[in-house]
This record gives C-alpha cells, sequence and structure tokens, in this order.
C-alpha cells in the first residue's frame, strides 16, 4: 500500500514538477534544489517552498527534495509546512539549499475546540471534556450519546428505552426546566442544530467537546443553560492522506434476567382461584382446576421479542495535503430491533472540504446528507398505548395461537371470569401496524476565511439544515395497540409529513496579538438564524379493505387528527470575547452575547448574557518548580450567565382557537375561543453559574485530575402557571420561581502500566444537587400524579402515602389508623403523617409525604483500557447511586381484582390471619373499595431503589501490520455492550428508564423517574473489523 | 435602520392561529365567539349534571359491577359520601362541573366586555349575540349557586395572572346578578320562532328567570314571567311524551323544547354518548344493539351508573304512559345481580348509526315544566283552580286522569318527579323546597336495609361511608383551592 501510494505521489509530484518547469522555462532564471527534513533528519515531503514576495512555488517530493527555478540567486526561500515553524533562508547565489524545520511547540500542544474557536487544552479557563471518536469508535450503538456513557463528568446519559436510534437523555450538571426542554444545545462545526443529533453518523465525528460552566457556554446565550456540546466532524491529519474501511455485525438479545416476573398460567388460574374462595364467591369453571394449565402457559412479553441483527459500515478518506483538506466518510448502519418487525436503517456520507485559496484566503464547504428509515412497533407507554406493557398485563390463559396454529385475533373471556378487557394479540399488533418514518436531512457548513493582516481573521459562515420527515401508520383492522379494542376494529391510517429548514449566518472577526507576555485574542461577530418548520397530518379510518390504506380509500377523514402546522422563530445576536494571558499562566476570558429572539414578549425582546473567567498555571511558577512529581497544576475560576429559550414559538401569545364548534339543529356553527392569555413580558429562562476547578497533572502526567465545583441558580424559569380555572383558564405561561444548582465532579486518569503492557484508567464521579428556591408567589407546590415539587425540596419528589404493612388481624386494624370505610384485615397500612388519627389521601395536609426522589446520589464511570502487545481490550461502565423509580406497572400488574395479569409476588399475598403472605401485597377481599387504596394511591409500595452499575461495553482487539501492501494495518475486534448489569432493581430490565408523567397531566421534567416498562436495552455481541490501507 | 430591520426579522406571529390582537374586530368573530359559549354546555349534560343532579338523588343510583373498581367519584356522588374536608371536595365531577360553568362566564364575559366597541351594522344581530351571552352567563351563574351557593362573582375577561381569582361572593349578590342578566336577555332576546333553532330565545330567558324566582319563592315574580310564555303562542306540549324528546337525528328542539342542549351524530366532535353512561353492565355487544341499533355495537364493561331506583319506578300511578316512555328493562347475561334483569333510561335510548356517537338533544326547558312550574307558582298563592287546570294538562298528556284531590303542592312535586325524572331537575327540587334531607336520609336508609333492591349483587352492600355526607351544597372544588387565595 504504502509503496502504491508513493508511486502515486511521485506521479502527482511529476505533474507538478511538469507545471513549474513550464514555467521556469517561462522565467529563464536559475534553479535551486535541495532537501527539507526535520530535527531528525526525516525527509518531510509537502513542503511548500515560496520565493518571498513572489508567486514562485514547489512542493518537496516525496524524498523531501524539491526543485525551483528563481530569477535570480539574490531572493529569499520560505519553508512552510503545518505542524513545523517557518523558517525563512537567504539563497545567497547557492543552487542546492538544505534546511531542517523545527517543530512548531505550539502544534504539539494539545488544543481543544471552545465556543468560537479552538484553545490550548492548558489555557483554558473555563470547565471544558473534550472525548475523541478514537476512544470510543468500537461501540456497537447508532448513537453517539450512548458512546459517551460514562465517560463525562457531570454529565447524566440515560438511555430510557432501547429503540433503535431514539431515547437518549442528556443532562449536563443536572441541568433541569419545568417546562422548557433540559437538552443540552448541540453546536456541528460552529453551527448549532435545530434537530437531535440521533442521526449523525458517529463515525463522522472526530472529537466532541462538552462546555459545562458559564465562561464556557455564554457564548451561546439564550440557548447555553442546558450546557453545549460541540461537535467537530472529521478532518484530514496534515500531510496524510488515510483510507479506513470499519466494519461490525452483531447480535442482539434481551437478557432473561431483569425481565419482570409475571404469573404463568398455572399461577394465574390458582390466583384466581383462591381469589373466588377468598370472597366466598362460586369459582368460575376455568379457573376450578388451575393444572389444565399445565404446559399451557403463554408468555406474551417473550412472544414480542427476538434475537436480532445488527450491522454497521463506514468507509472513511480523508487527505490533508497542499492546499486542499478534504474528508469523506460512508456509512450504512442497519440494525433490527430486538422486538419484532422493529427495523432501524440509516444511509449516510459527509464530505468536508477546506480550500486555502491563498496565504489570506480560505474557503471551505461541509455537506452531509443522510437517509433514516424507522419502522417501530407501538412499544412504549403506559397502559392503553404501549404493546410491551399491554403484553403483561395480558392472561397468561389467553392463547397466543389457536388450535391451527394461527395467531389469534384478541381474547376476551366471559364477564364472570372477572375479565372486563378484551385483549388484542400484541404479536398481531407488532407484526401487522406499520408504523414507518423516513427521514431525509441535509446538514452543511460552508466559509470563507480573510486574513487581510496578521492576526486578524474575517469570517463568515452560511449554515444550512433541513429535515425531511415521512410518518406513515396503518392500524388495519385485525389488529391494535390498545388494550379493550375487539377485533375487528376500525381501520386506521395516518400521515404526518413534515419538513423544517433552518439557517445561520455568522460573520466573525478574531483578531490575536501579543505585547511582550501579554497575549490577546479579540472576538467579536454577529449572527442570524431563522426556523420554520412546516407540518401535515392527515388521518383518515373506516377502510373497507386493508390492503389499500390510501387516504381516498378511508371512508371517513378524522377532523381532530388531520391539521397543518408551522412552527417558526428567529434569532439574531452580537458576541463578543476577550482572552488574555500574561506570560500563557495568568489566564483571564470575558464574553457577552446579546440575543434578540422573536419567541421572547414584544416588551423583553433583547437579552445579555455575560462571562468572566480567570485560571493561573501554578506549575508554570518558580516556588513550584522544586516539586518534580507535579507536572501541571491549574486553578481556574468563572462566573457567567446563559439563558434557555426553550419555551415555545408562540407561547407570548394569547391564542384564539376556531375549531370549538357547536350544533345547531343539524347544523354546525363554527366557533372561537380565547385560549390563553398575553405575556409582553415572557422571557428566557436565566441560569447563573459560578465555577471553581483545579487541573493536576502528577509524576510527568501519568497521573491527571480534574475537579470542579459549581453553583447554579436558574430564575424565571418558564412556566405555565395554573391560574383558578374560575378565570376560564386554566394556565398563564409566565417566567417563575429559582432553582438552586450544585455539584461536584471528579475525573481522573491514571496510566497505571506502561511499556509493552500498557494500562490505563479514566473513573469519573458526580454529585449534582438541586433545590426548589421559590415558585411563583402564592404558590409553594406544585403537585403531580406521582410527584411533588415544593420549596425547600428538590425538584419533582414522589410523593405518596409511606407503606407500613398490612393491618394482620382485628386488634391491628382497630389500634391503627384506618382509611375510613376502606380499611379492613389484611389491607394496605398507610403511616399517619399528619397524626389526625385516620388515613386521607388528596389536599395539602394528608398523609402524603416525600417517598424517593429520580435523582441519584451521584452518577459514577470508569473506564479501563490494558494494551498488550498488539492485543488491546477496553471495558466501559457506568453507574448510578440511591436513585428511585416509580414501578408504574404495578398499579395494573399488582391489581388485586386479578383484572390483569400480576407479578408472580401477588402469589404471596395476605390471605388470612393465619396466612399472611409476604408482606408484600394484600387481600383480595372487598373489592375496589378495599383493593383500590393499595393500588390506586400514590404510595411507597411502588417506589424502588434502582441503583445500577452497568457493564457497558468490554472489547477485546487484536491488530495486524501491514498485511499486504495494500493494507497499511487491520484491527479485529469483538465486543460485548450492555455486558451485565448489577442492580438490585425489579421493576423491571431497564435501571435507567426514566420515563416522564405527561401521559397522566404532569409536566415532564416535574414528574420524571417512572419505569413505563419501555422497549428493552438489548445486550450486543459483535465483531467487527477496522483495515486502514 | 439597523434596528428597524432586527425587529422585523424578530417578529413572527403565530400562522396557525389566531391572536387575540386581531380577534373580537368584526360582527363575525362575535358569532363564533357565542357558537364557542354555548360548547361546554355539551360536557356538562354528557358527562357531569346527570351526577349532580340526578344520580344524587332518589331518583337514580349505579348498577353495582363488583369486577370493576375505581369508581368512587361516582359512587361517592350517589352515596352521598363525596370526601370533604374543609370546605373543599376532591371529586373530579363537582371541580369538572365548576369549571365548566366558569367557561361558559368566561366565553360570555370575553363578548359583553367587547361587543360595544366593535360596528355591527345589523344592530338586532348585535342585541341577538348579547342576548345569548347574557342568557348563557345568568344560566351558568344560576347552577353554580344551586350546586355551591357563594362562589366568586366574574363579570368581565380576566386581564392577568394576578386577577384570576376572585373572592367568593354572597349568594345575594349572584342571584341579583343572575336576575339582571336574564331580564337584559328576556329584552334582547328574539322570540323562537324567529330565532335559529336550538340557541337562546326569549321564552328560554324566561323561563330561565322564572325558575330562578321559583327558587327565590316569588311567585308573583314567577307567575308573570310564566304566563308570558304560556301566551307567546310559541309553545305547545307535544300530543305524546315519548315524542317530546329528541332522536338522533330529528325532532329537536320542537314545540315543547324551550331550551335544549345540541347535540349532532357524526364525526364533527360535537356528539354525545350519554346513554352509554346510563347502561347497566357488563353488557355484551349483543344485549347493546338491541337499545341502540348501531352497526358496530361494541360490549361494555366497567360500572353503569343513572340506573332508575326502585322508589321512583314505584312513584308511576297506575296507567301513566310515562313510565314506559321513560323505563326500560334489559337482561344482563354477564351480570351477576338477581336474575341480571335492570331498568335503564328508555326516554333518550334513540337507535343512532356506530357506537359510542348519537345526537340527541338534552332538554333543558320543557314546556311541560313551564306548566307545572306556573301550578306551583299559582297554588303557592292560593290560586288552586287555576293552577290545578295546568297540572291537569301535564297529566292528562300523559294519559292519567284529572288531579283528584290531596295536598296540590305534594300533587305538584309527584307530578315534577315523573315528568321530569331523568333530567336533573330533581336534587334542586328536593333542595328548594326543603325536602332534601328527610327523603335522601331516608333513602339511604333502604339502601342500607335491602342492597339487593338497589342493584347489589348477594354478598354486597353500600360502602361503610354510604349517605354520611348529605349536604345541601357541594363542597368547592380542591383543585381550585388549591390555587385560589380565598377559599
Amino acid at each position: 500500500m504504502k509503496d502504491y501510494l508513493l508511486k502515486k505521489m511521485r506521479y502527482l509530484f511529476i505533474l507538478h514538477l511538469c507545471f513549474f518547469s513550464i514555467a521556469s522555462a517561462l522565467a529563464q532564471g536559475i534553479t535551486v534544489q535541495g532537501k527539507v527534513t526535520d530535527a531528525k533528519g526525516t525527509a518531510l515531503p509537502g513542503v511548500t517552498v515560496v520565493l518571498k514576495g513572489t508567486s514562485i512555488a514547489a512542493p518537496t517530493d516525496a524524498e523531501g527534495t524539491y526543485s525551483i527555478n528563481v530569477p535570480d540567486g539574490n531572493g529569499t526561500l520560505v519553508f512552510s509546512y503545518i505542524g513545523f515553524e517557518n523558517k525563512e533562508v537567504p539563497i545567497n547565489n547557492r543552487t542546492t539549499v538544505n534546511v531542517q524545520l523545527g517543530a512548531n511547540t505550539e502544534a504539539l500542544q494539545e488544543v481543544v475546540v471552545v465556543g468560537y474557536g479552538s484553545q490550548l487544552k492548558e489555557e483554558v479557563t473555563g470547565s471544558v471534556q473534550t472525548i475523541s471518536t478514537k476512544d470510543i469508535k468500537d461501540i456497537p450503538v447508532s448513537q453517539v450519546t450512548q458512546k459517551l456513557q460514562g465517560k463525562l463528568a457531570g454529565v447524566q446519559i440515560n438511555q430510557a428505552t432501547g429503540k433503535p436510534g431514539q431515547g437518549m437523555s442528556v443532562r449536563i450538571r443536572g441541568q433541569l426546566s419545568v417546562t422548557g426542554g433540559s437538552d443540552p444545545l448541540y453546536v456541528v462545526d460552529g453551527f448549532p442544530i435545530t434537530g437531535g443529533i440521533g442521526a449523525i453518523n458517529p463515525n463522522e465525528i472526530q472529537d466532541i467537546t462538552i462546555l459545562k460552566d458559564a465562561a464556557s457556554t455564554s457564548l451561546y446565550g439564550s440557548r447555553a443553560a442546558n450546557g453545549v456540546v460541540l461537535i467537530t466532524t472529521k478532518q484530514g491529519t496534515p500531510g496524510q492522506t488515510n483510507v479506513s474501511f470499519s466494519a461490525y455485525r452483531g447480535i442482539q438479545k434481551v437478557p432473561e434476567r431483569g425481565r419482570i416476573d409475571m404469573m404463568e398460567a398455572v399461577e394465574f388460574a390458582q390466583f384466581k382461584k383462591e381469589y373466588y374462595e377468598d370472597a366466598g364467591q362460586p369459582v368460575p369453571e376455568i379457573f376450578q382446576d388451575p393444572s389444565i394449565y399445565e404446559g399451557k402457559n403463554n408468555d406474551w412479553y417473550g412472544a414480542l421479542l427476538r434475537t436480532a441483527p445488527i450491522q454497521s459500515y463506514d468507509l472513511s478518506i480523508t487527505s490533508n495535503k497542499d492546499k486542499l483538506n478534504t474528508a469523506l466518510v460512508l456509512g450504512i448502519f442497519d440494525q433490527e430491533g430486538v422486538v419484532i418487525n422493529n427495523e432501524y436503517k440509516r444511509y449516510s456520507a459527509r464530505l468536508n472540504s477546506d480550500y486555502k485559496v491563498s496565504d489570506k484566503i480560505r474557503i471551505g464547504l461541509n455537506i452531509a446528507p443522510s437517509y433514516v428509515f424507522d419502522n417501530t412497533p407501538r412499544t412504549d407507554g403506559d397502559r392503553g398505548t404501549g404493546i410491551l406493557f399491554n403484553a403483561l398485563h395480558t392472561w397468561p390463559i389467553m392463547p397466543i395461537y389457536d388450535d391451527n396454529g394461527e395467531l389469534t385475533y384478541y381474547n376476551n373471556f366471559p364477564p364472570e371470569t372477572g375479565n372486563i378487557y378484551a385483549y388484542p394479540n400484541w404479536v398481531r399488533s407488532a407484526q401487522e401496524l406499520v408504523n414507518e418514518t423516513e427521514t431525509i436531512s441535509l446538514l452543511s457548513n460552508a466559509y470563507i476565511q480573510y486574513e487581510p493582516i496578521e492576526g486578524l481573521v474575517l469570517k463568515s459562515t452560511f449554515n444550512v439544515e433541513t429535515d425531511n420527515s415521512e410518518f406513515f401508520f396503518f392500524n388495519p383492522s385485525t389488529a391494535t395497540s390498545s388494550i379493550n379494542t375487539p377485533i375487528p376494529t376500525t381501520a386506521v391510517s395516518i400521515r404526518d409529513n413534515y419538513k423544517s429548514l433552518t439557517w445561520l449566518n455568522e460573520n466573525l472577526a478574531t483578531y490575536t496579538k501579543s505585547f511582550g507576555d501579554h497575549n490577546f485574542e479579540l472576538l467579536g461577530g454577529f449572527t442570524n438564524q431563522r426556523f420554520r418548520y412546516d407540518r401535515t397530518r392527515i388521518q383518515a379510518d373506516t377502510y373497507a379493505d386493508d390492503r389499500l390504506p390510501t387516504v381516498q380509500a378511508g371512508l371517513n377523514i378524522n377532523r381532530g387528527g388531520t391539521y397543518s402546522g408551522v412552527e417558526e422563530w428567529s434569532l439574531t445576536s452580537l458576541l463578543s470575547r476577550l482572552t488574555y494571558n500574561y506570560k500563557g499562566k495568568y489566564l483571564f476570558s470575558a464574553a457577552v452575547r446579546s440575543d434578540g429572539s422573536s419567541r421572547f414578549g414584544e416588551e423583553n425582546r433583547w437579552g445579555v448574557f455575560p462571562s468572566a473567567s480567570v485560571g493561573w498555571i501554578m506549575s508554570d511558577e518558580d516556588f513550584l518548580q522544586d516539586i518534580p512529581q507535579l507536572s501541571f497544576a491549574k486553578v481556574r475560576a468563572s462566573y457567567g450567565v446563559t439563558g434557555n429559550n426553550n419555551i415555545g414559538n408562540y407561547t407570548q401569545y394569547a391564542l384564539v382557537n376556531n375549531t370549538v364548534n357547536a350544533a345547531f339543529g343539524s347544523t354546525v356553527a363554527p366557533g372561537a375561543v380565547v385560549t390563553s392569555l398575553a405575556n409582553n413580558n415572557l422571557g428566557w429562562e436565566t441560569t447563573k453559574q459560578f465555577d471553581v476547578g483545579l487541573d493536576l497533572g502528577l509524576f510527568n502526567d501519568r497521573i491527571q485530575f480534574i475537579y470542579d465545583f459549581y453553583k447554579k441558580t436558574t430564575t424565571n424559569l418558564l412556566y405555565s402557571v395554573q391560574v383558578p380555572q374560575e378565570s376560564g383558564f386554566s394556565n398563564f405561561n409566565d417566567n417563575i420561581g429559582e432553582i438552586d444548582f450544585w455539584g461536584h465532579e471528579f475525573a481522573l486518569t491514571t496510566r497505571n502500566m506502561v511499556g509493552k503492557f500498557n494500562w490505563t484508567t479514566n473513573a469519573n464521579i458526580s454529585f449534582n444537587r438541586n433545590k426548589v428556591v421559590a415558585l411563583a408567589e402564592g404558590i409553594d407546590r406544585v403537585y403531580g400524579t406521582f410527584h411533588i415539587t415544593q420549596v425547600g425540596q428538590p425538584f419533582g419528589q414522589f410523593y405518596g402515602l409511606v407503606k407500613e404493612g398490612f393491618y394482620m388481624n382485628e386488634e391491628d386494624l382497630n389500634n391503627s389508623p384506618q382509611v375510613p370505610g376502606r380499611s379492613t384485615v389484611g389491607s394496605i397500612k398507610f403511616k399517619d403523617i399528619n397524626g389526625d388519627g385516620i388515613i386521607t389521601y388528596g389536599g395539602d395536609n394528608d398523609d402524603r409525604t416525600i417517598i424517593g426522589s429520580p435523582f441519584p446520589d451521584f452518577i459514577y464511570g470508569i473506564t479501563n483500557n490494558f494494551q498488550y502487545g498488539k492485543f488491546d481490550l477496553s471495558i466501559v461502565g457506568s453507574g448510578s447511586y440511591d436513585n428511585q423509580l416509580l414501578v408504574r406497572h404495578l398499579y395494573s400488574t399488582a391489581n388485586l381484582d386479578g383484572v390483569f395479569n400480576m407479578v408472580e409476588g401477588v402469589k404471596y399475598r395476605f390471605r388470612s390471619e393465619e396466612n399472611p403472605g409476604a408482606g408484600m401485597f394484600g387481600t383480595t377481599v372487598g373489592g375496589g373499595n378495599v383493593t383500590g387504596i393499595e393500588r390506586d394511591w400514590m404510595s411507597s409500595h411502588f417506589i424502588e431503589d434502582a441503583s445500577y452499575f452497568t457493564i457497558k461495553n468490554i472489547t477485546l482487539g487484536y491488530t495486524f501490520d501491514e498485511i499486504t501492501k495494500f493494507i497499511k494495518s487491520a484491527r479485529l475486534y469483538a465486543s460485548i455492550q450492555q455486558a451485565y448489569i448489577f442492580t438490585n432493581y425489579e421493576g423491571g430490565p431497564n435501571p435507567e428508564t426514566s420515563g416522564n408523567g405527561a401521559g397522566n397531566g404532569d409536566g415532564g421534567n416535574l414528574s420524571q423517574g417512572i419505569d413505563l416498562s419501555n422497549y428493552p436495552v438489548p445486550r450486543t455481541y459483535t465483531l467487527g473489523v477496522n483495515v486502514n490501507f | 435602520m439597523l434596528t428597524g430591520c432586527k425587529d422585523d426579522f424578530l417578529e413572527i406571529v403565530p400562522e396557525t392561529s389566531l391572536s387575540s390582537a386581531t380577534f373580537f374586530t368584526k360582527p363575525a368573530d362575535f358569532q363564533q365567539a357565542i357558537n364557542a359559549a354555548y360548547v361546554p354546555l355539551r360536557s356538562i349534560v354528557n358527562d357531569h349534571a346527570w351526577l349532580l343532579g340526578e344520580m344524587h338523588s332518589d331518583n337514580t343510583y349505579y348498577a353495582r359491577n363488583p369486577n370493576f373498581g375505581a369508581t368512587e367519584q361516582q359512587e361517592d356522588i350517589a352515596d352521598f359520601a363525596i370526601p370533604t374536608a374543609n370546605g373543599v371536595t376532591s371529586n373530579t365531577h363537582v371541580r369538572d362541573q365548576y369549571r365548566l360553568d366558569y367557561q361558559i362566564i368566561a366565553r360570555t364575559n370575553q363578548i359583553l366586555a367587547s361587543i360595544d366597541e366593535v360596528e355591527f351594522s345589523d344592530e338586532a344581530l348585535k342585541n341577538n349575540i348579547m342576548g345569548q351571552a347574557l342568557f348563557l352567563r345568568a344560566y351558568a351563574y344560576f347552577e353554580l349557586v344551586r350546586y355551591f351557593g357563594s362562589v366568586p362573582l366574574h363579570l368581565i375577561p380576566v386581564p392577568n395572572r394576578q386577577e384570576a381569582a376572585l373572592p367568593l361572593a354572597s349568594e345575594e349578590e349572584i342571584y341579583a346578578q343572575i336576575i339582571d342578566d336574564a331580564s337584559r336577555a328576556i329584552d334582547l332576546l328574539p322570540p323562537k320562532s324567529v330565532q335559529e333553532p336550538g340557541r337562546a330565545t326569549s321564552g328560554a330567558a324566561r323561563t330561565l328567570l322564572a325558575n330562578v324566582y321559583m327558587v327565590q319563592k316569588k311567585w308573583a315574580e314567577a307567575e308573570t314571567l310564566l304566563q308570558e310564555v304560556v301566551s307567546s303562542g310559541e309553545y305547545a306540549l307535544v300530543p305524546e311524551y315519548a315524542d317530546a324528546f329528541s332522536n338522533s337525528t330529528g325532532n329537536k328542539n320542537n314545540i315543547e323544547s324551550v331550551f335544549e342542549v345540541q347535540f349532532l351524530e357524526g364525526s364533527a366532535g360535537l356528539s354525545g354518548n350519554f346513554l352509554y353512561s346510563f347502561l347497566p353492565r357488563p353488557m355484551t355487544a349483543e344485549e347493546l344493539v338491541t337499545i341502540t341499533g348501531t352497526s358496530n355495537p361494541q360490549p361494555l364493561s366497567e360500572e353503569g351508573n343513572n340506573t332508575p331506583t326502585p322508589d321512583l319506578i314505584a312513584a308511576y300511578e297506575e296507567g301513566d304512559e310515562r313510565e314506559d316512555a321513560s323505563i326500560g328493562y334489559i337482561t344482563l347475561s354477564g351480570s351477576s345481580w338477581k336474575d341480571g334483569v335492570y331498568p335503564y333510561i328508555k326516554k333518550y335510548a334513540k337507535t343512532h348509526a356506530l357506537h359510542g356517537n348519537h345526537g340527541m338533544n338534552w332538554p333543558v326547558y320543557r314546556y311541560s315544566e313551564v306548566l307545572l312550574f306556573l301550578a306551583e307558582a299559582l297554588a303557592q298563592q292560593g290560586k288552586d283552580a287555576e293552577a290545578i287546570t295546568y297540572l291537569n294538562m301535564v297529566r292528562n298528556r300523559a294519559g292519567l286522569p284529572d288531579y283528584s284531590g290531596g295536598d296540590l303542592l305534594e300533587a305538584i312535586y309527584h307530578e315534577r318527579r315523573v315528568e321530569l325524572a331523568f333530567e336533573n331537575k330533581r336534587w334542586f327540587d328536593l333542595v328548594r323546597t326543603g325536602r332534601a334531607m328527610d327523603v335522601i336520609t331516608a333513602y339511604g336508609e333502604r339502601i342500607k336495609a335491602n342492597p339487593q333492591d338497589y342493584y347489589y349483587p348477594e354478598g354486597f352492600g353500600p360502602r361503610s361511608h354510604a349517605f354520611s355526607n348529605i349536604s345541601l351544597y357541594y363542597a368547592l372544588p380542591a383543585d381550585e383551592a388549591a390555587l385560589s387565595p380565598y377559599f
């Protein structure tokens, strides 16, 4: 391969030489030749040799030699090469000039991408963490955020659902908003994008920088409060051309361990039999002999799962030579889901090009189209909507297959068996419902850069992001995803198409200048961004023939489900930053951004977001030079203000809903209602953040340690404040309240062993806390269905009764506080929190209290990399400690009325004084009046600790060098993703999940930590190869 | 220049929704606004009013299905066991009824506050819209004051968050406002023969105001208004009692109808499904279709409500045609109660095309009630002979002979019970006539003594706290109390 390339390069050089010789022939001067090497004497190909003050130039060839025709022997040659210092050599009438270039010392130091620029890592004064994707390249997942799990201090990344391509939640420093979004801002090659990064091929990414403190993020102004993730896509390595191919294939499975233990058919029938016996009622015939269900269990949940393949192929070509730096990445990703009939495919391409037109002008264009196909059955959601949740609830005596081996349509036992709902066949739901999304996206950046004088760079960029998405849903008459819908059902089709377009123009000037030991960089700029989203949704139903789900074949157009919509916003900004250091060790930076946004009320249209930071590289001081163990030490502090503008696009306006129609006689009369109050002062959420940090390097950086403490206060939270509905309105959008956040982050990198056996450990641990300081005036708490957000307490805590056990006998019942009219012997016993002698539920002074928190005490991650010769091994783990989850399915899978299938533990319920069970579940006697208080009232009965430590990935690889002359190197590896979860959590297979109660009318962030029995996260076994040509 | 340009760039108004700045500027806007003010009535009568006004009395009860829980919200109302503490209750139907009435009030306040600023070329249209708004506001406050007593009195649109809540107004203040609104509505509204069918009319406003006076025992004032309705020539009793009620698609706003809530069968989202709420369960599709006649019957699970009590059934006199017209019977194969033969409300049970989607209007005021009000107002003033004339008109239409003596007022009350059964009149009548405590206490004793007569299957009976909280007013909703500083 090497030879091949060399040949190719020679060919190119000959072409160049021809060109130059023509030039020289015309010039008729003298020819100067020579060889360019580095300090070690190694030849440097591709060095530019220019006669100073002219356009006469020549490159060096593969042997580092050059030949240049100059008019005479009096000029000066300038040698330049990326990564090396420029060198000027007078010709002095020589015909041979050999030159040794010295490495540019700055280039040897690590540079990190920061907002609107880049900086030497050691001079950074904010809290910034960078991950290079080469460290995470083998993790076999669709989204880059999955690869980051466990890697970042202060960043909680959870996978709430195993749906391919979906469900990642990223929270930087525990940032939360009540109703505004809490996702960080993603900036791809300088462009704050509006879609997620889920569709971006991880192999297009070179590195990822997380900006955490306000000094790092404040240049993103009103979008920065949730933190910023900077993504830099692939670039060529200076002077090199690289061709690489990587591929992996694997299989995914849902481990048996962690699945919810449900009753099997015999157990279920036995329960039902006991239920009627205990109630003194005749046992329905089908339950009289549970043993008839021996060997006839129907595992509805298991029937929806399968072992599924996953595969990924990427080709990457990068070249950075002469004036052109280009990178091409082509990717195919294909993941079949572990739920039947689920598929996720992505085809992506990215071409990044950067061309140096002249010494002063550069232009660049990045263009990245992608196509994503996704068909996901309606797996997630609680009762009624999610088939996984529904499958858990289906009676295991209901047959999946009929006697002929065909899938049943639905099962509905006679009412005297206690069956209330019709259960459709969920396997049919998964197989027959179409739930497809096709998305074509294009992400593009273009720029021109001009350097009129040394140190001054003017840059203008134009960025475009567009998404076109077509969603098609078809529910044939033979299947449904909803419980209690008999088959045949009404066939429904939904077409929901949208297109979105964002453009951003940025105009920036950067001026860098040093006066002696004083080094300045000044940045100024203005930007304009605009977003528009157009959506059309058509819902038709009542089809005569399931084979023809066109709009026109539907006998009815569902007006409520058919509509068009537009979302639009604009943002105009001014930004500036001063970075200053003295002797490279006293560091200072200040920045400010002003954002004007269409989302803000007209009385409050512009927000100003300033920040400042200082740093001191102590290890550069003389007095620390005596400590040789200390290789690097820096302290830094920052303070700044950022905003969150995720407040919706038209929230400030009083809107009129003109679909509130009335009937008069047999005519429809259009009606209109003012649905909200205007708020001309509506604005962004403000976060003020203080950060102090320490960076240490010990023993020649064998140990690197980073510590950060932060304290944030978020005020003016956008909240749809509930107002008394006597006003005719239910809510008023306002900026209210105050939340404090604080936390400690520790990151440690140690090179434990170096040499032939290399062992590196990266570990991090973060403690994030929050507390509600104020809500709206006159409001000190907000109740959710399962949560409370209360002044003086952390956000969105689980709120309910405290389960103390069960009333074991009459005496216990009579001596304990009761629920009037409902408590009986064997029913659940709650703690009388308010001490009034009875148990009450509802209102401000009942017996509910805080019974858990969805927020962990700490989160942590640890990665160990081992290398022995050509073998490498990497183990990534991440964990969370002392957070709770609400096990939502228990509301129905522990319904003691036997309406649904139940968790196995219900076998050990209270049956009598003599047979009091295991203390988990109460008596079935008394019906809903008694069982309802255990089932319907939020209590600690439903709360489980969800601490976990997950071995996210284990990869073992072996590298081959120069297999053939075409293959520079190749690496084979095997990997296990989601290898093992250490947890005591029994509420479901995924302790990382955190649904919210939005479906219960609660605000999303006020009601986190609900396990909705979502799509399980599979374990994935893969074999892969990386080849460099 | 730059600033001006920037502001344009930042000025983005919603394209798919009008904002209040551009609304309420032309007559058509007010037409739309008044139409929307009627909309909460659908939800009130479809989902809540029959619970608060009918099942909260001795006329109907729930048909207990012991296989089904989560029924407390309804059962607590029927059982006079609504959890109440510090004057507030968490019952959701109470809350929703309250909120829906205030929706009507807020929508009409918007109209009344801004209509004078807009030029109408057609003054009659303006008066008509104002009259409807005043009628609806009076109607909503009349419901509130009877359900709750003191409530906040909102008469202008709420301008901001801070003024969203108002202090409780006294019953006197509220009644004064209702009388004022209804009186103005009478002057502004056209009679039924001129008004678009289904909208409020001067006759409806007179009946509403007369009803207010009946509650206030201002018999003479009531009599005057009711006489005006009778002499208007706009109304008459339809010959057959069963025909007084609308079908799913026809017989709406008939000659007997003074005011009814409008429903429309079909996909426009204006249909009702209250008939289904009134059916005992579990009911198979085959059983259901005998009542509904739909092409796609689906089985009914959960628990049925508003089932006629044996007390009510016994109240019909021998030969009263209204009994058969009002009450039907259905045999449920899946029931564990006795032989599974349940009574159900038949007067609204009209066939329709699709499951859960029917267009029967809900009667608010019928002419027969005008006659009975008039009889009562006259009797209260000692004008028995005149009163009996009107009472007999109602009796004779039902196939019954003339009133034959006995306590005339009791006879009128009795007549109201059977004539207006299931029209959400019973609870208000019991309260208005001072009989609620006695009647309900006795009724509760009967249920506790004989639960199987009240649809409890063998082995089941009313919950221990049933009939423990008999009160003339509903407590205010807890969810509203949590947001209001005033209660």
